[in-house]
């Protein structure tokens, strides 16, 4: 019973199709993760700022009428949550954990709060498919049997996504400013010495993963749910969170990552009819991870000075 | 060089204190202690009137009366009458469980973020007992639930403590990867082997036997034939978990000041390398105390279960229940000790309850309770107080303290590495345990000397 159905779900096209969603949209925030982690800036909190992207691409795109100008909202409110972060954690020197989870918690409770008071516990509306983010069209591409469906009938988000993961991998091991970012992350006092600005690129690569957050929340709330739903990030970040360390804090690496999460997420909704449980595989990522963590699949290390706020002169 | 700088510094050593400087040091940690978290809630409150008051209609003095409105109900939703307050006693119950279950771990500077999943593992292991047994007399089958669901938040904190010693894992991922695991488990018991017949995503209620008593039931058993009775003793809903956490409390802070245990704990969160000197095994240490804090949270999983209707587990409660993570709030409000956990659990979880009474008359949304407790979050993790005394410090006096730095996530401790000069010693002053800074280190120095210190003796010997 079980192998029939097996194969007949993984070969289909609708799992690829599904899988590569759930993946690009748990790398977007994955990415933010990775980049914050690099310059040295523990991030906790892309849930919350997802959960924040969420909310505002969705209440901005219903007040302007346009999905554009949502989804750019969406984005600044991640980025302005992370500022927050940024701010705490950098120029105040907090401890980065309970601002994370202060983050997460402020996510949460504002976004049902404001909810409330807006729509007076109606819940807000399912949105019209011309606010929604579309999918692109490949035109004869997205005919192609199989690969059609995979690859060129995805949500423009996607496509979006993919650019982001080549770029940052590009970025942080291909360019000088890569190399300061990780500079930053590893020995700030020497990064320090050779000119490099602590704070300013710790604050860029935070306000960054926030902005990367905000974007997955928009991708969340106008392309794939069309609405706002109380907590609808899911614990999604924490998902992404799992992939920055499962994937060594590497983009190319947190996109493996994220797709075998992403893959997994899809067959678990689809495997109920062979017995295999939906929510058992669903730990599978966080199995994963502490398989990776404790080094049984090669060691997972976090930078060097991650979670370290920077004091400048504070060199040995 | 904390360690160094920070010794030739100290005014005045231990040993020569006098009497009233001892007193008036204890007195500037009290102020210190009590002023710190009140200025973090007063912020938050703060920032609560202005949330409410943006959101809110009319003149800027009707939408100061709006806030204030909503904070009068928030109080007599929480404690006003003690129908109410027994309500808040309800969550106040798991806040003080999971909340020590954070700071036994904070003490050994690990990040318990797991708290909710111990919580959850004790649970739902507490439950599968309480199903699979369910004809056991209540006699056996109390104390067997009790301890099951202890043992099993204790081993899933351990794990965390184990990944830690072993392989250097940092707890906050291991902890948060834990916590969803158990959630998904737990909904996959609960809809699918303990499911209840012909119900969607919940368990039966546990056997009768099992459920504790309310505590005014108890009383008007007990003292009620020598005192005055409690009318209508089911309206007041806590049950006797209540005193459970405050033995539980009790028992933290005996284990905490008064055993070997507690203070090696303290000495490995302080400084692992000078607890290594001291003949403490960290390792060791690391696992039990994450044990321990498991076992806390699990502990009150399970009373929860056994204390309260509907006595049984349902689908999703985990994922959505926020305990373990107030919990984070409740112990750093409460600075990490018994009392002001105590009180942080009171305030949360009154909160919590009065938000409801605050939604339905003031009409203000109790997830307002939340954006209160990220701020003073944000408030506790920034240390407002600190950094504005460190700027009056620094403009007055050419002395500069020394750098206030947490070794977090990237700052793993390497347990197996041999201490070096002292140049990497984690610091030690952190403001958040005013107990356990520079004081509690000068404690200690009579029997484990830093490694610093100890260098310094040989090299005075061999001169």
């Amino acid at each position: 019973m079980f192998w029939p159905i097996f194969l007949r779900v993984i070969t289909s096209g609708d799992l690829w199709q599904a899988s590569l969603q759930f993946a690009a949209l748990l790398l977007l925030p994955a990415l933010g993760g990775v980049i914050s982690e690099r310059s040295g800036v523990v991030n906790i909190a892309m849930e919350g700022m997802m959960l924040i992207g969420c909310y505002v691409g969705v209440v901005v795109t219903l007040a302007s009428h346009s999905v554009l100008v949502g989804l750019l909202a969406a984005i600044v409110a991640g980025g302005l949550l992370a500022l927050v972060h940024g701010v705490v954690s950098i120029h105040l020197k907090a401890d980065q954990i309970i601002s994370g989870i202060a983050i997460n918690v402020a996510a949460l409770g504002l976004t049902n709060y404001l909810n409330i008071v807006q729509t007076g516990g109606q819940g807000i509306p399912t949105l019209a498919s011309n606010l929604r983010l579309p999918v692109l069209n490949w035109g004869p591409l997205a005919q192609l049997p199989f690969l059609g469906q995979v690859l060129f009938q995805q949500n423009v988000v996607f496509y979006v996504t993919i650019v982001i993961l080549v770029g940052l991998q590009f970025l942080l091991f291909r360019t000088n400013l890569g190399l300061r970012i990780r500079a930053v992350g590893e020995h700030p006092q020497a990064a320090d010495t050779a000119g490099v600005s602590v704070r300013l690129i710790r604050y860029a690569c935070v306000v960054a993963s926030g902005l990367l957050s905000g974007l997955a929340g928009a991708f969340l709330a106008l392309g794939v749910a069309g609405t706002f739903n109380s907590n609808m990030t899911a614990g999604r970040g924490f998902i992404a969170l799992a992939a920055v360390v499962f994937g060594k804090y590497t983009p190319l690496g947190a996109a493996g990552a994220c797709l075998i999460f992403g893959l997994g997420l899809a067959l678990s909704v689809r495997l109920q009819d062979t017995g295999i449980d939906s929510n058992l595989l669903a730990t599978l990522p966080y199995i994963l991870t502490i398989i990776a963590l404790i080094g049984l699949v090669g060691r997972t290390v976090a930078p060097a000075a991650d979670g370290v706020p920077y004091e400048p002169g504070s060199a040995e | 060089m904390a360690l160094q700088t920070a010794q030739p510094r100290s005014p005045t050593p231990p040993a020569l204190e006098t009497r009233s400087t001892a007193w008036l040091l204890w007195l500037r940690r009290v102020g210190a202690g009590l002023g710190r978290p009140l200025l973090a809630l007063l912020l938050a409150l703060v920032a609560g009137v202005i949330v409410i008051m943006i959101t809110a209609s009319g003149s800027l003095v009707d939408r100061f009366n709006a806030s204030l409105l909503a904070y009068g109900y928030l109080f007599v939703g929480a404690f006003g009458n003690a129908a109410n307050l027994s309500f808040s006693l309800v969550n106040v119950t798991p806040l003080i469980f999971t909340g020590l279950s954070v700071a036994i771990a904070y003490r050994a500077r690990l990040f318990n973020i797991g708290a909710e999943g111990q919580f959850a593992a004790g649970t739902i292991l507490a439950a599968i007992v309480g199903l699979k047994c369910s004809t056991w007399p209540g006699w056996l089958l109390v104390p067997l639930m009790i301890v099951t669901g202890a043992l099993a938040g204790a081993v899933w904190g351990g794990i965390v403590g184990l990944l830690k010693a072993w392989r250097g894992a940092h707890e906050v991922v291991t902890t948060i990867m834990l916590n969803w695991i158990i959630f998904y488990v737990s909904d996959w018991l609960v809809s699918g082997p303990l499911q209840a017949p012909g119900q969607a995503d919940q368990t039966l209620s546990m056997p009768p036997q099992t459920h504790l008593p309310k505590l005014s039931v108890l009383y008007n058993q007990t003292l009620g034939h020598f005192l005055p009775t409690i009318s209508q003793p089911e309206q007041y809903i806590v049950d006797i978990s209540f005193l459970f956490a405050l033995v539980a409390l009790v028992a933290y802070w005996f284990l905490m000041t008064r055993t070997t245990f507690g203070y090696e704990t303290r000495v490995v969160g302080e400084n692992p390398r000078a607890a290594q000197y001291a003949g403490i095994s960290v390792k060791r240490n690391v696992v039990l105390v994450m044990a321990l804090a498991g076992l806390f949270a699990g502990l009150g999983g399970t009373l929860q279960l056994m204390g309260q209707y509907p006595y049984e587990v349902i689908g999703q409660v985990f994922r959505n229940d926020t305990t373990g993570f107030d919990a984070i709030g409740v112990a750093l409000l409460g600075r990490m000790t018994a009392i002001g956990i105590f009180l942080g659990a009171l305030l949360f979880g009154g909160m919590r309850q009065g938000g409801s009474l605050m939604q339905l008359k003031a009409n203000v949304p109790g997830d307002l309770v939340y954006i209160i407790e990220a701020l003073v979050l944000f408030s506790i993790a920034v240390q407002f107080l600190p950094v504005i005394q460190q700027t009056i410090v620094k403009r007055f006096s050419a002395a500069r303290r020394p750098t206030v730095v947490a070794a977090l996530a990237g700052g793993v401790i390497d347990l197996d590495q041999e201490p070096t000069n002292g140049a990497e010693a984690p610091t030690m002053n952190d403001p958040l345990l005013p107990g356990t800074g520079r004081a509690a280190l000068a404690d200690g120095q009579g029997q484990a000397q830093t490694p610093a210190q100890e260098r310094q003796h040989q090299q005075n010997g061999e001169a």
